[in-house]
């Protein structure tokens, strides 16, 4: 065992805090700033190659390291669990370089970096949340050319995103987007809210705390700021739903949070647990109380 | 800058004063604080701090008749690297409210592209100021501050997705008024 390896001090002296240099973190800030002002639209930036590969949060990771304070609690958490690789490794990779403090208590947490849910203990003003983006432009499956979807966004010509959410329902009967479910922002611009479930888009709403998106492969920033209004998209007679699996979570019984289904035997047999780990625990501790009483 | 200024905290002073201008640009018309650094006399703390953290080769800095001293050019370009630039190709501009008059000289973006456009650091002055009313993004229900000339705030936010980007500057204390803040005067004798 290397001795020095043990000394946190010097793992800190080989990184900039936080891992990025300084000029690259200048070139990111100068585009978070400028997203936080126009809320939903993404700002290109040159994307650093980043010691993991594409698609494990190189954005989101981009965006904690300019942002993140010696004096921050970091969480991160993978589909609304803490203690996935994805998740650990990011947490670790944050430790080491800019020695901060962690949890897994979305209350105590200072900044959240996530990929794929929202947490589900509301947040609080000032807490930022940080969003992993594999697909940041939403009308890229739509149309390819960056150039097109760029005009598009200027002209807020979002008609094709309506005649695909109206294919659906005649295919259908109803909008079948399930996750990565369009929202217009400050009533301007369609936003990708990353993959999260449809059942998290209504918490991205008018929320207190600070949203950033990263998306690292893509080269784009983009933010929604506290107190903004951010809508799903729908039809007067098709309104949009927030959706779940219809099932109580089998360790925490809660029947209002998300449900991952997981199969618990060989003949297929399903049981449905809460995504998102720390809600599940903080709800089973306060039955266990209760229970007590 | 402290004489035994090095670049761990070099980086950690740059990541708190950023952490402020996230939470200024996030929740416009609320004060927030940043620290101190060893800056031209003339400079706030805070305006020095804006250009400190986000400025390098790449950005052009317009300078205000005031502001446009050898000394404040020098501390900037030797700390950033940035360009002195005009008015018309300015990422950023620093100066009081009357010496950056008239406005429409800025680049407000384009549609396309937006994020071109310029932010503007507004030292404090004897600016006659006007109650306002404010809502939008970062502001729960509604603020009232006060702003010098609100009806160019307004056409400002008219602007909107283009606009430029405010930041009220006095010595350590930072307030942000973005494109995205919607303007209303409440006192009717305006």
């Amino acid at each position: 065992m290397n001795d020095m390896s043990k000394d946190k001090n010097i793992d800190i002296q080989i990184y900039n805090f936080a891992y990025l240099d300084e000029n690259t973190k200048r070139m990111i800030r100068r585009a978070l700033l400028k997203a936080l002002c126009i809320p939903g639209y993404q700002v290109p930036f040159s994307s650093r190659e980043m010691p993991m590969p594409y698609g494990w949060g190189t954005g989101g990771i981009q965006v904690t390291s300019a942002c993140l304070i010696p004096k921050d609690v970091l969480k991160v958490i993978d589909q609304g669990a803490d203690d996935t690789t994805n998740a650990v490794s990011i947490r670790k990779f944050f430790q080491k370089t800019a020695n901060v403090a962690v949890t897994e208590k979305t209350s105590d947490a200072s900044l959240i970096q996530t990929r794929h849910r929202i947490p589900e203990t509301k947040l609080k003003e000032q807490q930022i949340l940080v969003y992993q983006v594999p697909i940041p432009e939403p009308l890229r499956f739509l149309e390819p050319r960056e150039t097109e979807t760029r005009k598009m966004h200027a002209l807020s010509e979002y008609g094709l995103m309506f005649v695909k959410l109206y294919e659906d329902i005649a295919k259908h009967g109803h909008i079948e987007t399930a996750y990565a479910y369009p929202v217009k922002t400050n009533g301007n611009y369609v936003t990708d809210p990353s993959p999260i479930p449809k059942f998290d888009n209504p918490k991205m709403n008018n929320n207190p705390a600070i949203q950033l998106f990263g998306a690292g492969r893509e080269q784009r920033i983009y933010a929604i700021p506290p107190y903004t209004n951010v809508k799903s998209l729908d039809f007067e007679d098709y309104p949009f739903e927030a959706m779940k699996a219809n099932f109580k979570c089998s360790i925490c019984g809660s029947s209002d949070s998300y449900l991952d289904e997981i199969i618990v035997s060989d003949d297929g047999k399903r049981s449905y647990i809460c995504s998102d780990t720390d809600y599940c625990k903080e709800q089973t501790q306060l039955n266990s109380k209760e229970e007590d009483q | 800058m402290e004489n035994n200024y090095h670049f761990s905290e070099e980086s950690i002073n740059s990541s708190i004063s950023f952490r402020s201008l996230v939470n200024a640009t996030s929740y416009p018309g609320r004060h927030f604080q940043i620290t101190k650094l060893k800056k031209p006399n003339i400079l706030s703390n805070a305006a020095a701090t804006i250009l400190i953290t986000l400025c390098d080769n790449e950005s052009n800095v317009y300078l205000s008749k005031d502001f446009s001293t050898d000394e404040v050019k020098d501390w900037l370009i030797f700390n950033t690297g940035a360009i002195v630039s005009d008015k018309q190709n300015a990422d950023f501009a620093v100066g009081d409210w009357e010496s950056l008059l008239p406005l429409d000289e800025f680049k407000t973006g384009v549609p396309e592209y937006p994020e071109r456009s310029a932010t503007l650091i507004i030292e404090e002055s004897n600016y006659k100021k006007i109650k306002c009313n404010i809502n939008g993004p970062g502001i729960k229900d509604k603020l009232q501050i006060e702003l010098p000339n609100p009806e160019l705030f307004i056409n400002n936010s008219h602007l909107y997705p283009l606009g430029l980007d405010f930041y009220f500057t006095n010595d350590l204390d930072i307030l942000s008024i973005p494109r995205s803040t919607k303007i209303s005067v409440t006192n009717s004798e305006y």
